[in-house]
């Protein structure tokens, strides 16, 4: 090969990565800016939230904690090749730190991810603000009337149901805003049923009931009474009684028996979802949730993400709509089928059906699975088929929800709820003394190994000493782009990887040389020796380094957190030194050779081994010194 | 006066002639009492794990306490001092900054430390900073590091290994695989070893920088093999060494590239280890530079004196070799009787003037280090062992 053309090709290399670092991957701002790599946590600090986690009110155990924490860890780095840290503190608290400004990226990390597969067994208006002051509705309802409004409009009006927000958007006077109302009423029997064997519960919650009960007053006696939602739309006052529910905190709403919760009109959706997270997480009690704008209540969960084996997100071709598609385990997948099953024979006196023609749509009923996750319902399709392969999650995803939702469910769940602190600045562990003393290092060496080669190697010293610099010209433009890109952060484990592989490096030029040497020693002209020592070199370096490569391949897969991190820096600057030595010093030493120079022990340092030792002293006492 | 039988100039050449191989008895015992040293130590000493792994406690003061500012540096000072007051080997990490403005506060992590000591501690701080006590909180800090990655950097290594020697039985032979193989085990053996005997704390970095040991230890390995398999390529053929002084003679070829490429890659980690531990005392660059220093060095040295060993040792099994190496020596007996000291006939053609240099006594044996080839001029490589070109 012509090595003119090897260097026109790692020319393009440059030029191509170089177009990458300024102008791809967003990159913005001044010319510098586009030229800062992603520097990690230990040195340049970051963003620290803690979450405080409690398992049914009480302080979780060990081993919870310890789960909980790794999947925070899976998820934290599943936003990158970031390297958090997640610690432990005292017996309930987890402290994530992220490089950077991350606030954002911290926000949904400590979500427990409980995936519940519930029937939809009833529903209900949220109402609260009318129920509670129907006579001056107007200038209260934009207020609490809010989520409501916004919520029902995604309520599919087709269904005929009356329900329209009035209530809440038109702040008109009389308006009942009941939602899916009469449709609804008959469903008053269905709670009652699960209402009646109230699930046993812990003293914990039987004081917080206790609690709510004299703050409310005579209220709580009204809700006791209650056997199904209060109809607001006959009686637009029959909300009333219940008027003191509705200063309750998501925690106190949260202490009530979900029958209470529901049927009690003044409980407003706001409040529901302000309850702590895992409030509705238990399989084997029904709950009730908030889904378009309505409360529903919802059965016990027959199907749980644990029976899932595999969610990936997809987007469906038909319809244009990022979806979560789910393959069930074997066990997972009997369950679903069964579910679905009840779902789509339901006949029409069953309180599903009666729920899921309230939300209903023109056609055929079925009964309406909710997917819960967390305290929200994400959708509650109607079941159309018996379901026995894959399934799919529709809502309202774009394609970053849906693959949060997907490493989600992949990364299991948090067997602990948290409640979260807020995000603060945290300076850097490590810090600019050594940052500083890393890079002091990293010159050092180079300067090392730049005497040591100049020293032994004389000119071909220049050959190693150029390209390792560009080497490290190739690996800091990947290191920005990539920083940018997939968020690889450089920490200063990172920096000793990339002073450990300079070695690394320098030590391929060793290789090629001593075999320069040795077929010059056996009587070859340079011209004829570069070639040969290239070939026989060339196979050892490219076995030695499929090593390292292998290495830094299977630690990144396998590993997580800093090892990762030193893994991909192993990985990027081997791949990097086999191109400089591909397209850089090969190419180099073949224009060399024909040089008249290159023999000449001043210049080279090969052509010593073509002399008696005799006549070349002072070579070899300084060989002696190497 | 320098001549060409200085040990430098034979070493430049590649004509060191050390007998490595030869002597693999001796190798094989050292490294057995390495090895029982270490494991012993491992049991014994046990290892001195760091924060990130074993929990520690945390400390934090606040950065303003009425009116006053205090600094990190001040800070990490009062804590470290008073931690060591009550612990004198106790690691400290660096103080942290948390928050801003008013709320906010710096937070210093050291190792694990009982009730008492931590209420020593504090009080220390206190009265170090003027602050009062009860502004320093103190908490309990489970392992950073945990389980998780551990496991997982161990299911890496345990997946690349097994990968690993599939590319060495394929590319070279499994014999090959199997002698670098060792020669990994007992670097890791022996860098673990050091760690647990001197005590050196075993932190996050410390594993980075073991995992590191690994490619290149094997890295250097495989260069001294692919030198190996080059030197016996078709050595059955011929009958001029056994396989063990082949092997040698390779060793000693590749002696200068394995010193060179030592030293090119030990300094720059000694650099970092210089700048991390002469300058700037404990952290991250120390325990990065001090476990790379420790593991590389050791690789380099086992890639000579056991990889070696160990490949011809059991390439001395193989039955085509062992009736190779007795074919050798049976016909190197015979020979013995009549030829003088001075080199074997078949060779004579190819001295050089290190040939000249009185070599092994007796001559018959071709001492290690010898060139099969080292014409000064013209020809090349006419009298190579058959097969050796490509």
């Amino acid at each position: 090969m012509h090595p003119g053309r090897q260097l026109g090709v790692l020319g393009l290399v440059f030029v191509v990565l170089y177009l990458l670092v300024f102008f791809a991957a967003g990159a913005s701002g001044s010319w510098k800016q586009r030229l800062e790599p992603k520097l990690g946590l230990d040195l340049i600090g970051g963003t620290q939230a803690t979450y405080i986690a409690s398992q049914q009110g009480a302080p979780p155990n060990k081993e919870d904690m310890e789960t909980a924490r790794e999947i925070i860890e899976q998820r934290v780095n599943a936003l990158g090749v970031s390297e958090a840290e997640v610690v432990i503190q005292s017996d309930n608290t987890i402290v994530v730190s992220l490089a950077g400004k991350a606030e954002e990226q911290l926000k949904s990390l400590a979500q427990a991810a409980n995936m519940r597969f519930r029937l939809l067994t009833a529903v209900t208006g949220d109402v609260s603000s009318v129920a509670v002051d129907p006579p001056s509705a107007a200038p209260s309802a934009p207020a609490s009337g809010a989520p409501a409004a916004s919520g029902s409009p995604s309520v599919k009006p087709s269904s005929g149901a009356p329900k329209a927000s009035t209530g809440g958007q038109g702040g008109g006077a009389e308006a009942p805003s009941p939602s899916v109302t009469p449709s609804a009423e008959p469903s008053a029997a269905a709670p009652s049923a699960s209402a009646a064997a109230p699930a046993p519960v812990t003293a914990d919650i039987k004081a917080q009931r206790e609690a709510v009960a004299k703050k409310v007053g005579a209220a709580w006696a009204a809700a006791e009474k209650l056997t199904g939602p209060v109809d607001l739309t006959t009686d637009p006052t029959a909300g009333l009684p219940f008027k003191a529910f509705a200063s309750l905190t998501g925690a106190e709403v949260n202490a009530l028996d979900p029958a209470m919760q529901f049927n009690v009109p003044t409980i407003s959706c706001k409040q529901l979802d302000q309850r702590p997270n895992g409030s509705i997480d238990d399989v084997n009690s029904t709950v009730v949730a908030c889904y378009n704008g309505a409360k529903v209540q919802l059965d016990k969960a027959e199907v749980v993400g644990d029976d899932i084996s595999q969610a990936a997100p997809q987007l469906d071709s038909t319809t244009g709509q990022w979806v979560v598609s789910l393959d069930f385990k074997s066990e997972g997948q009997k369950k679903w089928a069964e579910l679905t099953r009840k779902a789509f024979n339901a006949g029409a006196t069953e309180p599903c059906y009666i729920a899921a023609s309230a939300f209903g749509s023109s056609g055929e009923t079925h009964c309406s699975v909710a997917v819960v996750l967390d305290k929200e319902v994400i959708s509650a399709p109607q079941i159309q088929a018996v379901l026995t392969g894959q399934s799919q999650i529709t809502g309202d995803f774009d394609a970053v929800s849906a693959k949060k939702l997907a490493d989600q469910l992949n990364f299991g769940a948090i067997p602990v709820t948290f409640q979260a602190g807020p995000a603060q600045t945290i300076t850097a562990t490590v810090g600019d003394q050594q940052l500083e003393a890393g890079l002091l290092a990293a010159a050092i060496g180079l300067g090392l190994v730049a005497i040591y080669a100049f020293f032994y190697y004389r000119m071909l010293g220049l050959v190693i000493f150029l390209s390792l610099g560009l080497s490290a010209l190739l690996t800091f433009g990947a290191l920005v782009f990539l920083g940018r890109s997939i968020g690889f952060t450089l920490t200063l484990a990172g920096i000793v990887g990339f002073i450990v592989s300079l070695g690394v490096a320098a030590d391929s030029f060793v290789i090629y040389f001593e075999r320069l040497k040795d077929e010059i020693h056996e009587g070859r002209s340079p011209r004829s020796a570069v070639p040969r020592a290239w070939q026989r070199a060339k196979r050892t370096i490219l076995s030695a380094n499929a090593i390292t490569i292998m290495c830094a391949v299977v630690l990144y897969i396998v590993s997580i957190g800093q090892v990762q991190g030193l893994a991909f820096a192993l990985g990027l600057s081997t791949v990097l030194d086999l191109l400089v030595v591909f397209l850089f010093r090969h190419p180099i030493m073949t224009v060399l050779a024909s040089t008249k120079a290159f023999l000449s022990p001043r210049v080279s340092g090969l052509g010593r081994v073509l002399r008696s030792s005799q006549t070349e002293e002072p070579v070899s006492s300084r060989v002696k010194e190497a | 006066m320098a001549n060409s039988s200085s040990l430098a100039n034979r070493l430049y050449r590649g004509e060191a002639n050390i007998n490595i191989v030869g002597r693999r008895k001796m190798w094989f015992t050292i490294a057995g009492v390495l090895v029982l040293i270490a494991i012993g130590s491992f049991f014994i000493r046990t290892f001195h794990l760091g924060i990130e792994f074993a929990g520690g406690s945390e400390f934090s003061v606040p950065a303003q306490v009425a009116g006053k500012t205090i600094t990190q540096d001040a800070v990490y000072d009062a804590v470290r001092t008073a931690v060591h007051a009550v612990e004198p080997n106790a690691q400290v990490n660096a103080a942290q900054q948390v928050g801003a403005g008013a709320e906010a506060n710096f937070k210093v992590r050291s190792a694990a430390l009982t009730a008492t000591e931590m209420s020593d501690v504090k009080q220390a701080i206190a009265t170090d900073l003027g602050v009062a006590e009860s502004d320093i909180s103190d908490q309990q800090v489970s392992s950073a590091w945990g389980g998780a990655v551990i496991n997982k950097a161990l299911l890496g290594l345990a997946i690349f290994l097994v990968l690993v020697t599939a590319y060495l039985v394929v590319s070279f032979e499994w014999r090959m695989a199997a002698a670098a193989l060792a020669s990994l085990v007992l670097d890791l053996l022996i860098t673990a070893g050091v760690y647990s005997l001197v005590g050196f704390e075993v932190t996050p970095y410390t594993v980075i920088g073991f995992l590191t040991i690994l490619g290149y230890a094997l890295y250097d390995v495989v260069v001294v093999f692919d030198k190996v398999r080059e030197n016996t390529r078709g050595i059955t053929a011929g009958s001029t060494r056994t396989y063990a002084e082949a092997t040698n003679l390779a060793v000693n070829q590749t002696l200068m590239r394995s010193l060179n490429t030592g030293l090119v890659a030990l300094l720059p980690v000694g650099g970092v280890l210089f700048i991390g531990a002469g300058l700037l005392g404990a952290g991250t660059l120390k325990d990065l530079g001090l476990v790379l220093f420790v593991g590389m060095g050791v690789g380099v040295i086992s890639s000579i004196v056991f990889a070696a060993p160990v490949l011809s040792y059991l390439k001395d099994q193989e039955p085509k070799i062992k009736s190779h190496n007795a074919r050798v020596l049976a016909r190197r007996a015979q020979r013995s009787d009549d030829v003088a000291a001075g080199g074997e006939r078949t060779r004579s053609g190819n001295r050089t003037a290190s040939d000249e240099v009185p070599a092994f006594a007796g001559g018959t044996t071709p001492r290690p280090g010898a060139r099969p080839v080292a014409k000064r001029q013209g020809g090349g490589a006419g009298n190579r062992p058959g097969g050796k070109r490509r």
